[in-house]
């Protein structure tokens, strides 16, 4: 089969150098700002999307196929969060060593322990994930055992820099373990927040910090909410005393505004990941802007 | 703890306070107090760090060992397929309205699968795809349709059955071998199943160039380049039984090739180009139901497909369908199909008659997306266009034996773009038209056809998940000079079970 890599050299523009670096492929913001914490020069990182995109829904791009086909590690978060792009980038791309069950195949769902996994799988319920929710990186530990499983990962596949990433997975951890008790001493005055959702969204920050999720306004997951079960949640919201209704910067906010309206709370949009407001560049702004976003929730009267 | 089955060494490390967390935060009333909550929190944290410890350990141990085994676990979850293999089931149905009765294409030989729908209520296809993969190395799908016919009767067909190797499969990076029946890479529209299309049928130079889809047997060898921009070429050899293509002496004469570039502008929009070109010989033509040497729409039975190999099956075929279409001359509403022939007398050869020569068909295709806010899901716009044109070189005859040497070119193009406006609502607008062979390719100048056949068409779509949609389309089809056909079209495409991830 080399005939065909034979035909092909002449006619590309870069016949790739020897590359130093590894590249990451990551698909959310979170895991290509951790593999960045990681990696630091060593690596190369692509973020598949921005942090003002539904990872849910992505289109498999010819830019994303050619960034597939260059990967040395796959970083998603799995557990069917990108099933409706990611099978075929991985097919076309046809990349080996970033297939299941590789070393450069990381999914994140495969490491933490899945919340919510449902009873039953029925399309009538919506975009229900079979295995738990995937949106797994609004709990600090999650990210903390991320960080351990890309390091041993990368010293696997690039021998050469393990020092560098035992080094900088070692900094990194000190850091993380003294934010995340920082974090954690704020999370007792949130305990027990009432708050109103648009998708199941937040399973894991909830999990968490004790906040309670009353009412989500999808109807179903992946399904837009409807007038009759906007004022379901309404009454929902009522009832509890809902003090916000939380946003991802990617949900739509027709249904929210008029909740919103209606029962007298803010609409409070939450970074829920690296890039999803201004100023959230890393991972540790990111906890620290949620965090700070909701105790203006709890403390406003 | 069954639900920790499958998990790897890592989550089992994890498992005891994660077990613990959610009935804590449970959205049920009986709330934890704050004593048993800052316990909890306490353990999280303790056995967060016993954990960051453990795994620091493993990390040390792996980075001391240098012959240490590349495999660390990697979960088997995430993996697309739950049931063995994955089976789905696409349910297309409409209801249409006509002004006009069927006309045939001006310059242009119709396959059969691409006459006109059927009037009223129908079941457009109904099409059955199980896939799975078949080992570490190879993939299979295959995918049976069940087609309205023009008639009134149904008709079943293979669609695609094939084998892919896998990536990993132990071919150089970026390559890929696909081999039996497939919707093979020709143009935009040609790889996608009509499910995914976004009108109800397919544009004009689908219909006349490949009768809809071309989806021979063959294999087909595709190379995805480690470049920065992407780029793809492809190579395939094909039995030679599909339009425009027919009854194959050799049983491998039709060759294809295409190359592909793509890419994002910005953040928010891409696109793709291709071209193509495919190449063989047909003898003659074959125009019956799905492929050269099956008939599958004989008046007895329609639902079996039996394989012949003789070529006088497909001429009786042929023979069918003319007479199928004098008797339709009763019809009350029916334009006078030899009152055409008398105006320019004589009928149109190269539409009615069966070519028997050489063809190869090339093909140019664009593709534009653009995503205002990063989210296709939620508003899009989308172009897209393809053209195609066919050199000929052989004879086109009738059952009346009249016949004409042609050596010549014909083409065609259609240009398309929707607007999604919110999550569930799109609208597009669809223009094809198609230049048929001249008198001057025509050995004997026979005649002229003095009508570019044209389709104007709108179209209204509503998506209630991804797994559902509801489309109401008008087309304006001026397929002879004579007629004009008004058609409407109110129609739903669900699907049901697994449904793969689309493509570009």
């Amino acid at each position: 089969m080399t005939w065909i890599a034979a035909l092909a050299a002449p006619g590309m523009v870069q016949p790739s150098p020897a590359i130093a670096e590894v590249r990451i492929f990551a698909c959310e913001p979170e895991w290509a700002a951790l593999a960045s914490d990681i990696g630091g020069d060593a690596v190369h990182v692509y973020a598949a999307t921005h942090g003002r995109q539904d990872p849910h829904y992505i289109r498999a791009r010819p830019s994303l196929i050619a960034q597939v086909r260059r990967a040395d590690v796959l970083f998603c978060s799995g557990a069917g969060l990108e099933e409706g792009w990611l099978p075929v980038l991985l097919q076309r791309g046809a990349r080996a060593t970033i297939q299941p069950h590789q070393p450069g195949h990381l999914m994140a769902s495969a490491h933490v322990r899945l919340l919510d996994p449902p009873s039953r799988v029925d399309r009538s319920l919506g975009h229900v994930h079979a295995e738990g929710n995937p949106h797994v990186q609004l709990l600090p530990a999650n990210i903390g055992f991320l960080a351990t499983e890309l390091a041993r990962r990368l010293t696997v596949i690039d021998p050469d820099n393990a020092e560098t990433y035992r080094r900088r997975l070692s900094a990194f951890q000190d850091r993380w373990k003294d934010a995340t008790a920082g974090w954690t001493g704020r999370t007792s005055q949130l305990e027990g927040m009432p708050v109103v959702a648009y998708h199941e969204a937040w399973t894991y920050l909830f999990a968490w910090t004790g906040i309670e999720q009353v009412a989500a306004i999808e109807r179903l997951p992946g399904v837009p909410p409807t007038a009759s079960h906007l004022q379901e949640v309404l009454e929902l919201a009522r009832t509890a005393g809902a003090r916000a209704i939380l946003r991802a910067p990617y949900e739509p906010s027709e249904g929210m505004e008029w909740l919103s309206d209606k029962a007298g709370i803010p609409i409070v949009e939450l970074p829920f990941t690296v890039g999803g407001l201004e100023g959230v560049d890393d991972l540790f702004d990111l906890f620290d802007v949620t965090l700070t976003l909701l105790e203006t929730v709890r403390d406003r009267h | 703890m069954p639900s920790l089955h499958g998990l790897t060494r890592l989550a089992l490390l994890a498992a005891p306070i994660f077990l613990i967390a959610p009935e804590v935060h449970s959205q049920t009333n009986d709330a934890p107090t704050a004593a048993e909550l800052a316990a909890e929190i306490k353990a999280l944290k303790q056995d967060y760090e016993t954990r960051i410890q453990n795994l620091e350990a493993q990390l040390e141990a792996i980075t001391t060992q240098s012959a240490a085994p590349a495999t660390p676990a990697t979960g088997a979850r995430g993996q697309s397929s739950a049931f063995n293999p994955a089976i789905g089931v696409i349910l297309n149905a409409a209801v249409a309205d006509f002004s006009a009765a069927p006309q045939e294409v001006s310059g242009f030989q119709l396959g059969h699968e691409s006459q006109r729908g059927q009037e009223g209520l129908s079941l457009i296809e109904t099409e059955f795809n199980f896939s799975a993969n078949i080992d570490d190395k190879f993939f299979g799908s295959s995918t049976i349709g069940i087609h309205a016919e023009e008639d009134g009767s149904e008709a079943i067909e293979l669609e695609e059955a094939y084998i892919q190797t896998l990536p990993g499969a132990g071919l150089p990076d970026g390559l890929r071998v696909k081999a039996g029946r497939a919707f093979w890479t020709l143009g935009y529209l040609n790889e996608h199943h009509p499910h995914a299309d976004d009108f109800v049928d397919r544009p004009l130079p689908y219909r006349v160039f490949i009768d809809k889809s071309y989806n021979d047997n063959g294999l087909e060898l595709a190379y995805v380049f480690p470049s920065e921009m992407y780029a793809e070429a492809g190579a395939g050899l094909f039995r030679g039984d599909d339009f425009p293509f027919g009854s194959s002496d050799t049983g491998r004469g039709v060759t294809s090739a295409y190359a592909r570039l793509g890419n994002d502008i910005g953040t928010n929009q891409s696109f793709r180009v291709g071209a193509y070109v495919l190449n063989g010989s047909a003898t003659p033509r074959s125009i019956a139901h799905g492929h050269g040497s099956s008939d599958a729409h004989g008046e007895e039975g329609h639902d079996d497909e039996e394989v012949h190999d003789d070529e006088d099956d497909a001429d009786h075929d042929e023979e069918e369908r003319i007479d199928t279409d004098v008797h339709d001359d009763d019809h009350d509403d029916e334009p006078e199909m030899a009152g055409d022939e008398e105006q320019e007398g004589h009928h149109d050869l190269l539409a009615e008659g069966v070519f028997t020569g050489d063809t190869t068909l090339y093909a140019l295709d664009v593709r534009y997306t653009w995503a205002p806010t990063g989210n296709p899901r939620d508003q899009e716009v989308t172009l897209q266009g393809e053209y195609f044109w066919r050199a000929e070189d052989g004879v086109y005859s009738d059952d009346e034996g009249e016949m004409t040497a042609v050596d010549g070119t014909s083409s065609g193009w259609y240009l398309q773009g929707t607007y999604k406006f919110n999550p569930a609502w799109r609208i597009g607008f669809r223009y094809s038209r198609l230049n048929p062979l001249s008198s001057a390719d025509m050995a004997n100048h026979v005649y002229e056809v003095e009508h570019d056949p044209s389709t104007v068409s709108l179209m209204g779509d509503w998506t209630n998940s991804e797994f559902g949609r509801v489309r109401l389309q008008f087309s304006r089809e001026a397929l002879t000079s004579e007629v004009t056909d008004d058609q409407l079209y109110l129609q739903y495409i669900m699907s049901l079970g697994a449904h793969g991830a689309h493509t570009y």
